[in-house]
């Protein structure tokens, strides 16, 4: 069974100019352990299929099922449950608390989800080589140590699935290398699929899969044999 | 200027109207309440001067009143210190304008009703037809009938006469000492030293109905009184225009022009060999209560207005200084494309200036029903029509352009704020980068996470938490002050009164009337107590004022009927030489003098000198405590009334009321007090929930910015799978502690309002001593961790409508 699958997903928005369809009949499946990257223009739909992916957004049409289930629609607590059991989220800016120390801002999501668990917390900062950080206060440490606190931090309730917007889109390309490798080791060892949304061709090379999207159609897919962990 | 900035500002500001709204709100119903309160107090004071007015139709209040309480003067006495005077004085002072006898009763009124009769307390004065000063006043269309001409009229004071349902026709009987007569009641109306209707000694008046004032003719108080017409116990002294008197309420001293009139009055008196009490308009205290209560709302007009004026401001800092956060990367922009600095500031400069406009319009459009309402209540229970009514521009201008000023400057800190920011910080996201506070970290770091959060996110802002305390304290300060000052009063007052006293009616008596009494008492098996009241004591302040107080002498401090709350030091002893006595702890306070200290006072004229070996609490007015022998061997008066406890169906009766000259019951003074009481309060009333109102749309402001700015957090969490039960739960510690805090500051804030408030009232006549009562202390901390709490859901609700794929747009973007 694919970890998830979108059959025909469409999403359309009514604007004073008409109607916008960002999503025009998406199929696709995932399987465990995938790392996808979803690549494409702007305007183009990518970011409202991620949207739909973890339940940010309700496809209007079509089905989307995620381990078998249906994944709930135009239920904003359903849908936050299901992301809180199966997502993990990964955004362009970091978006760490300031207030909150590295290893508090993993503690924090932890505590939500009701699995708050100080070793694996840690554990999970020598993963992506931070350590030696745990106290300090995102203000204090870089950007790409800052998103490698938020991979440490949307990994650490175990997601089955992580998103990530432009993950990189705020860092040099020489932090952005070490920052996506961190993630593909985070990922393998915690064994989580991935799907990404990126403008950057060059970060094809740490996924196992590139689907290209135009005009809110899915205009290829294909597998990368070579990956870097390969 | 650019029209354009501005209009992109206004249009960022429509978009926050609930804030919007609430912040015109308030500056309206600043201007709202200053214009009540000025509205009011300057009506009242038109009213005063048309009642006390030296006219056709005002009623001439005296400039002196000269009074001998034990003895009463005949016409021809009265006539010769009246000549003597006006042969003394001077060509070059104001003329007399008139000088005259008159005779004012203590009595009683034997009030027939449903087969039952109820002795009143009352006072009744004898008022000849020709009278110049003291007339009664009968504003047309709020009184009736005519003045008491004949030997058997009487006009009742329209204070009463719905309460004891008095008309015109009615025929009354009433009482003074032993006799009592029939009269027919000619005229309702009023009287100038009856405005306030208390018993004289008394700062509470009664319920209405309880007490009764009446005015004769000169011919009828000779017939109710069995003396010669023209007799008297007071001369009344008007002068020409009015001479200046000092107001006890102030520092400085104004009795300069007045203290000339008592020196000639006081040689005529020795001249004429009269003894008698000399009072002005600041030592009667009827007359003085009142001016006091109009200085008071003429005091407290414009502050209250300035307070609200003042919470507007601070809501309308924090909103602004939100907007310019949130329009960061706009005015980045605008910076960056060569906007100037003055052209930013402008527009957020005019942005107060239009939200003072719209809110002090709206005020001064509702301000007058304020002002009627308020008058209207002051009619209810005060009982004086208020003929004329009016609100001056001047008095609208002079409550809105101090408040245009703090709305105005509310606004140049987030102007100035917008035109320092540095746009390459702005645009390169260095400003949103900031390290949080170890100290809160290692402060917090043992709690949950969420908790920890709650508490680092509810400080981060120091400022702007200190204004929204600030802002919840002026709030508390208009709603609790109030409240704790009432409740002070009556848990030092009246519950004084109530704990510590155990006689059920006060007996008045005429000079060595005190046997008969008792006499009723024992057949009854009452027990009693004599005692000596009298208001004849003075001293001079340390700025040589002369200050009336209050002389009581009782049989017994350990176990009488009047017990006292001893304060500081132990009651008094008999003595040889000098006279121990109490001073109630204002006197104290108000003299400067210390606990065993020896001073000289006047006793009735005579000079004593005594030692303070107790301070009392509890007494509204100024009261000087003795042993009652003591006392009784310097007034030369065994005693003026006595306490009676009534034994099961023991009542009052016709035949006490016939061997008395009044009689006063514990169950009506307290009420009296309650009542009054309950009457200020009430007059605070709109104040008070107006400051609650306030405090929740502070309360609410902080807390929809506190969201409105962990948006990108809350959003955050949201999208990383926090539901609303778990965030919300972080929003109900944050609301808690700011609930918490907030409360502390409020009871701090009430407390000094009420400690202030005491402090505009108090005077040689009122001393309020403000005392935290416990339970109203717990209600405001309650009520405000209420109001954040209550808060709590606005957050969630705003958290469940949150547009996350908006949200991340702009987290991801």
């Amino acid at each position: 069974m694919p970890l998830l699958r979108m059959e025909n997903i469409t999403r359309h928005y009514e604007t004073p100019a008409g109607v916008v369809r960002a999503l025009d009949g998406v199929s696709f499946e995932i399987e465990e352990g995938e790392r996808v990257v979803l690549l494409g223009p702007s305007g183009s739909g990518k970011t409202t299929l991620l949207n739909c992916l973890s339940a940010l957004d309700s496809p209007s049409g079509g089905s989307y099922s995620f381990l078998g289930s249906e994944v709930p629609r135009n239920h904003s607590e359903k849908m936050t449950s299901f992301r809180r059991e199966n997502i993990g989220y990964v955004f362009q800016f970091f978006n760490l608390l300031q207030d909150l120390t590295v290893l508090e801002n993993i503690l924090l999501i932890q505590e939500l989800s009701g699995k708050k668990n100080a070793s694996r917390a840690k554990e999970l900062l020598e993963l992506v080589g931070l350590e030696l950080e745990v106290n300090r206060f995102p203000g204090e440490i870089s950007g790409g140590q800052q998103q490698r606190v938020a991979i440490a931090r949307s990994i650490a309730k175990r997601p089955k699935l992580l998103l990530g917007d432009e993950l990189t889109g705020n860092l040099d390309t020489e932090t952005s290398n070490k920052v996506m490798e961190a993630l593909v080791k985070a990922c393998r060892q915690e064994n989580i699929t991935s799907v990404f949304v990126t403008h950057d061709e060059g970060l094809t090379r740490f996924a196992s899969r590139v689907i290209r999207i135009d005009s809110g159609k899915i205009v290829s897919d294909e597998k990368i044999p070579e990956s870097i962990e390969q | 200027m650019s029209i354009l900035l501005n209009k992109r500002l206004a249009r960022s500001l429509w978009r926050t109207k609930l804030r919007l709204l609430a912040v015109v709100m308030m500056v309206s119903v600043g201007i709202f309440a200053g214009i009540t309160f000025s509205g009011y107090s300057h009506n009242l004071d038109g009213m005063y001067e048309a009642l006390q007015a030296d006219d056709d139709e005002g009623s001439n209040l005296a400039d002196l009143w000269i009074d001998n309480r034990s003895n009463s003067w005949t016409q021809d006495e009265i006539n010769n210190f009246c000549d003597n005077l006006e042969s003394s004085w001077p060509v070059d002072l104001p003329g007399i304008d008139s000088c005259e006898g008159r005779k004012i009763m203590q009595g009683t009124m034997f009030h027939h009703e449903g087969g039952r009769t109820r002795i009143i307390n009352s006072l009744w004065h004898g008022i000849p037809d020709d009278a110049n000063a003291d007339r009664i006043w009968m504003p047309k269309g709020h009184s009736e009938g005519r003045v008491a001409s004949g030997d058997d009229e009487i006009v009742i004071d329209a204070h009463v006469v719905e309460a004891l349902n008095i008309s015109l026709g009615d025929i009354v009987e009433i009482g003074a000492g032993s006799d009592s007569a029939e009269f027919e009641v000619v005229g309702i109306g009023y009287h100038p030293l009856h405005v306030f209707m208390a018993p004289e000694g008394s700062l509470f008046p009664p319920e209405p109905g309880q007490y009764v004032v009446g005015y004769l003719s000169d011919s009828g108080m000779a017939r109710l009184t069995n003396t010669s017409l023209g007799s008297g116990n007071t001369i009344l002294l008007d002068v020409t225009g009015t001479p200046s008197f000092d107001f006890p309420d102030t520092k400085i001293y104004e009795g300069g022009e007045i203290d000339v009139v008592k020196d000639l009055v006081s040689s005529a008196l020795e001249s004429t060999e009269l003894e008698g009490r000399v009072r002005d308009r600041g030592q009667n205290e009827p007359v003085e209560i009142m001016r006091q209560d109009l200085e008071g709302a003429k005091r407290t007009s414009i502050p209250f207005a300035l307070m609200i004026a003042a919470i507007a401001s601070i809501t309308i800092v924090l909103s602004l200084q939100r907007l310019v956060q949130s329009q960061e990367k706009e005015i980045a922009a605008l910076r960056t494309l060569g906007v100037s600095r003055r052209s930013l500031m402008t527009g957020y400069l005019i942005a107060p200036l239009a939200i003072g406009t719209v809110g002090c319009g709206l005020g001064a459009i509702i301000g007058p029903w304020g002002v009627n309402g308020m008058l209207d209540f002051y009619e209810g229970i005060v009982g004086l029509p208020i003929i004329e009514r009016e609100i001056p521009f001047s008095l609208i201008a002079r409550i809105i352009i101090p408040t245009m000023i703090v709305v105005f400057l509310s606004g140049t800190f987030p102007a100035w704020k917008a035109s320092r920011l540095d746009p390459l910080s702005v645009l390169g996201g260095q400003n949103q980068i900031r390290v949080g506070s170890n100290t809160l970290r290692r402060l917090t770091s043992w709690m949950p996470t969420t908790l920890g959060l709650s508490i680092r996110s509810s400080v981060r802002k120091p400022v702007r938490l200190m204004m929204t305390f600030l802002a919840v304290g002026i709030s508390l300060m208009l709603f609790g002050s109030v409240q704790m000052m009432s409740a002070g009063l009556e848990n030092t007052i009246v519950g004084g009164i109530e704990e510590r006293q155990s006689w059920d009616a006060q007996v008045y008596i005429g000079k060595d009337g005190e046997a008969k009494v008792i006499a009723w008492a024992e057949e009854r098996g009452a027990p009693y107590e004599q005692l000596i009241e009298l208001p004849l004591g003075s001293v001079e302040d340390h700025e040589g004022i002369e200050r009336v107080f209050t002389v009581v002498g009782l049989e017994s401090y350990d176990g009488g009927l009047r017990g006292v709350n001893i304060v500081q030091g132990d009651r008094p002893d008999l003595s040889d030489g000098t006279l121990e006595v109490m001073l109630d702890e204002g006197s104290m306070a108000l003299l400067g003098w210390s606990l065993g200290e020896s001073h000289s006072i006047m006793l009735n004229g005579a000079e004593q000198e005594v030692v303070i070996v107790g301070v009392t609490r509890g007494e509204l007015a100024r009261t000087m405590y003795f042993m009652r022998a003591d006392l009784a061997g310097v007034m030369g008066i065994n005693a003026t009334s006595v306490y009676l406890q009534l034994p099961d169906g023991i009542e009052v009766d016709p035949t006490l009321a016939e061997i008395s000259i009044g009689v006063v019951e514990r169950k009506t003074l307290i009420d009296g007090m309650n009542s009054l009481i309950d009457q200020q309060t009430q007059i605070f009333t709109a104040m008070m929930y107006l400051g609650l109102i306030f405090t929740i749309a502070v309360m609410f402001n902080t807390m929809i910015m506190n969201v409105a700015e962990r948006d990108f957090e809350l959003a955050t969490l949201r999208v990383l799978g926090g539901s609303t039960a778990s965030l919300g739960i972080m929003l109900l510690f944050e609301s808690l502690l700011i609930g918490f805090v907030g409360g502390i500051v409020g009871v701090a804030f009430a407390y000094g309002g009420a400690v202030g408030l005491a402090a505009s009232f108090s005077s040689w006549q009122f001393y309020v001593t403000i005392l935290i009562v416990p339970s109203v202390a717990y209600q405001l901390m309650a009520g405000v961790v209420v109001i954040a709490i209550g808060m709590t859901p606005i957050g969630i609700w705003r958290l469940r409508r949150m547009d996350l794929v908006d949200k991340v747009k702009n987290l991801t973007q």
